[in-house]
């Protein structure tokens, strides 16, 4: 019994090392890598400034294609965003226990996501200032003003997701990162200290929590769909042939989850390997996370069938514009590389075990995510470009668009921030919630610890069975 | 040495002498198009519109300064000098009494003069001091509406102009709508042009239509026009929806209100009670450790 206790208490042991590990030493690697981000959102910033000072005519943007890249790349990111409610909420919810190690990760990239997903339409005014008019003369009839309501209760609600777990890891943190020699000590102390918010793990405080815990797992469902569902308003409340769609919400949303936990699973990928979570992050986790994107991608197809099968079959005027560009016109070679390539060979692929294995599925995710991008892109521009009224009298250039390099270094931008807080989080705090993994090592060691009590039982009473009527059965007399 | 100091002199002289060329041959060729408008309230304007050759294009010429002219006696008197806008506009006022040549015909000339940027240009126009009146009996069922064009003779008696072509027009938001697919009557012997005004266009609430006569681009006398607000309109009713649903409603539907407001609202609650358990929790951190026991 003793010698059990050890062995759970060098478990634990090993698990808070590896988990802290990556924030006590910043490597080379790490600040070369940051650098690079930083050049890349310099670069970004500068093209910004340039957009800002000259006007949005330095885009490849027009008056037809009001909304290209920018816009693309904000319901990208919103999407994104839907993996921590998924991975965690959905999961937490429903109590699945291999969740543990990732739900950090997810919770994160839903932070990170629509940190960037939300500046992004500002990025696409012309004039950032008047953001505040949505403020000052908001109309709440407008499904412009229920998308800011949305994202903004969306984000809030995520980064208090994101923080209530981790609550106890930087007490975690506080207590033994700030003795060692790392780099910015006093900074660090603080940070720690200030987050940890005076936890002693008292049972209050555990109460507390995991109350607040319960609470936010369930809200954050509601919230996540209603944001997503809300981005597709912003598209199917207006009159435009390929966008005024009833399937649009349910879409959108299904489209969310799927390069979302598509997304979560690259994250897993790349933690796992950087920061040596081999033991923790199992090739179970990348196979039951394969098996929900592909349950995902199913869903996907399936309103993608709907949102393109029925307009087809009726092919009326208007509908029938964009749909050739998507079907046989200009778009043709995206559209179908997307239909093909990021939904039905990821079904195919990962309908079978070998292609839930770790690099098969990675390499599908990073298909499923780059197409969902790209999908993205389909939906908000041929629409514009097949306005009810024909494009007339206009110079031929605003007939058509593709990004230029402005949009392209802004976005780039843009992601690489997204990396970079990524980085600079996993440097400073522990990429798995150390005490829900140390739960699921306990309450597996209590299993463990029943399961032999049960044998050591079972093996006593057969003995004692065997013994009885290994005796003579006396007669009586 | 000296050699050296006259030929850098030479090429600094050359060089300089090269680029005060180029400089004074740099200036941008214009077109000057110069319109007369003479209104409804009877006011007089020209508008100069300046357009410059840039890439093999004429496009517009934003701020040229262009010089208004009226000829007196075969001499240029100075009416107004004005800056072209972003669309190459330069627009002034006229006065009322132009003064007449001996054929009855005004002058006015716009001229580019000396700009830094812009060539030497200039454009005039010749035209005489007509009139445009409306005639429209608002009884009258058969909505006739009577457009005349007339000229001061040099005894100052109104003569009809004959054979002018007055185009209908009926005033919208954002521009002229044509009354009817033939809607240019030509002038008779009277200076008369009658047009019969269509019973199926529609007017405000009340029926109200501003209708509007034209003379365009004529050569002898401009451009010259006419409204009058009559209320042979159909009545465009305001249907009021018990649930409207435009955006452009002043005030939003209430039951939308009320949905929007309790669905976040209630998830702002929510939050707020959060933020309330975590003051708690900080609360709970600073007592010490007696009553409670640690769990990790």
């Amino acid at each position: 019994m003793v010698t059990e206790k050890n062995d759970l208490n060098q478990e634990i042991e090993t698990l808070r090392e590896v988990c802290l590990r990556p924030a006590k030493k910043w490597g080379c690697s790490t600040l070369i890598w940051i650098g690079c981000l930083l050049m890349v959102m310099g670069w970004g910033l500068y093209c910004y400034i340039h957009q800002l000072r000259s006007g949005l005519g330095v885009t490849a943007m027009r008056d037809y294609v009001s909304w290209g890249l920018y816009i693309s790349t904000f319901v990208f990111f919103i999407g994104l965003s839907h993996s921590g409610t998924l991975v965690s909420a959905i999961l937490r919810i429903t109590k699945q226990e291999w969740r543990r190690p990732i739900t950090r990760s997810a919770e994160l990239l839903t932070f990170v996501s629509l940190c960037f997903g939300g500046i992004m339409p500002i990025i696409d005014l012309g004039r950032p200032d008047r953001i505040a008019n949505l403020v000052i003369f908001g109309r709440i009839q407008s499904p412009l003003l229920w998308d800011v309501i949305s994202i903004c209760t969306y984000f809030v609600g995520s980064s208090v997701f994101l923080f209530l777990p981790m609550i106890p890891d930087m007490a975690l943190c506080r207590d033994r990162l700030t003795n060692c020699d790392s780099r910015f000590k006093k900074f660090r102390k603080w940070l720690y200290t200030k987050m940890a918010m005076g936890w002693q793990g008292t049972k209050s405080q555990w109460h507390r929590l995991e109350k607040s815990m319960t609470i936010m797992t369930i809200i954050i469902i509601p919230v996540a769909v209603s944001v997503h569902t809300v981005v597709s308003y912003i598209f199917a409340m207006t009159m435009r042939p390929g966008w005024n769609s009833t399937v649009f919400g349910p879409y959108f949303v299904a489209g969310a989850l799927y390069s979302g936990s598509a997304g979560v699973i690259l994250g897993m990928a790349a933690f796992r390997k950087l920061q040596h979570l081999e033991k923790y992050i199992t090739p179970k986790h990348f196979d039951l996370m394969g098996r929900i994107v592909l349950a995902l991608t199913l869903i996907y197809a399936y309103f993608n069938l709907n949102e393109y099968w029925i307009p087809a079959y009726n092919m009326a005027t208007h509908e029938s514009h964009v749909l050739r560009a998507l079907f046989y016109g200009n778009f043709s070679i995206a559209f179908w590389t997307c239909q093909f390539g990021t939904v039905l060979l990821p079904i195919v692929i990962m309908s079978f075990p070998k292609g839930r294995k770790i690099k098969p599925l990675i390499i599908t995710c990073i298909f499923i995510v780059i197409g969902a991008w790209v999908k993205r892109y389909l939906i908000v521009v041929p629409v514009l470009l097949h306005p009810i009224i024909p494009i007339q009298e206009m110079p031929l250039a605003w007939s058509t668009y593709f990004p230029n390099y402005v949009e392209f270094s802004v976005t780039a931008a843009c992601l690489a921030g997204i990396f970079l807080i990524i980085t600079i989080f996993s440097k400073l705090f522990p990429m798995m919630a150390v005490w829900e993994v140390e739960e699921g090592i306990k309450i597996e060691h209590d299993k463990q610890a029943i399961l032999e009590l049960h044998k050591q039982r079972e093996a006593t009473e057969t003995k004692t069975i065997g013994f009885q009527l290994t005796e003579p059965i006396k007669q009586p007399v | 040495m000296k050699s050296i100091l006259k030929s850098t002199s030479l090429i600094i002289a050359i060089t300089f002498l090269f680029f005060s060329i180029s400089t004074a041959q740099s200036k941008i060729e214009v077109t000057i198009g110069l319109s007369y408008y003479k209104k409804a309230d009877r006011s007089k304007i020209a508008v100069a519109l300046i357009k410059k050759k840039e890439n093999g294009k004429f496009v517009f010429a934003k701020n040229a300064k262009v010089n208004f002219y009226v000829i007196h006696d075969k001499e240029e008197q100075l009416l107004k000098s004005e800056n072209t806008d972003n669309h190459g506009q330069a627009i002034i006022q006229v006065q009322n009494d132009l003064p007449l040549d001996d054929s009855l015909y005004f002058t006015i000339v716009a001229k580019i003069e000396n700009d830094p940027l812009y060539e030497d240009a200039q454009e005039q126009i010749h035209y005489k001091d007509a009139n445009l009146t409306l005639n429209i009996d608002p009884h009258d069922t058969a909505r006739l509406v009577t457009a005349i064009v007339t000229v001061k003779d040099k005894e100052g008696k109104e003569m009809p102009v004959i054979g002018a072509e007055v185009k209908f027009y009926v005033q919208r938001l954002f521009g002229f709508m044509p009354a009817s697919e033939e809607n240019t009557i030509t002038t008779d012997e009277k200076g008369e042009a009658t047009f019969v005004f269509p019973k199926n266009i529609s007017g405000d609430t009340a029926g109200f239509i501003t209708i509007a006569a034209r003379l365009e681009d004529n050569e002898n006398f401009g451009n010259l026009e006419n409204k009058a607000t009559q209320s042979w309109g159909t009545i465009l009713p305001i249907i009021k929806e018990p649930f409207p649903r435009a955006l452009f409603e002043p005030h939003a539907p209430w039951p939308l209100v009320v949905t929007v407001s309790t669905l976040f609202g209630g998830v702002w609650l929510i939050y707020f009670f959060i933020f309330f358990q975590l003051g708690k929790i900080k609360k709970e951190g600073q007592l010490p450790i007696n009553n409670s026991t640690p769990q990790t």
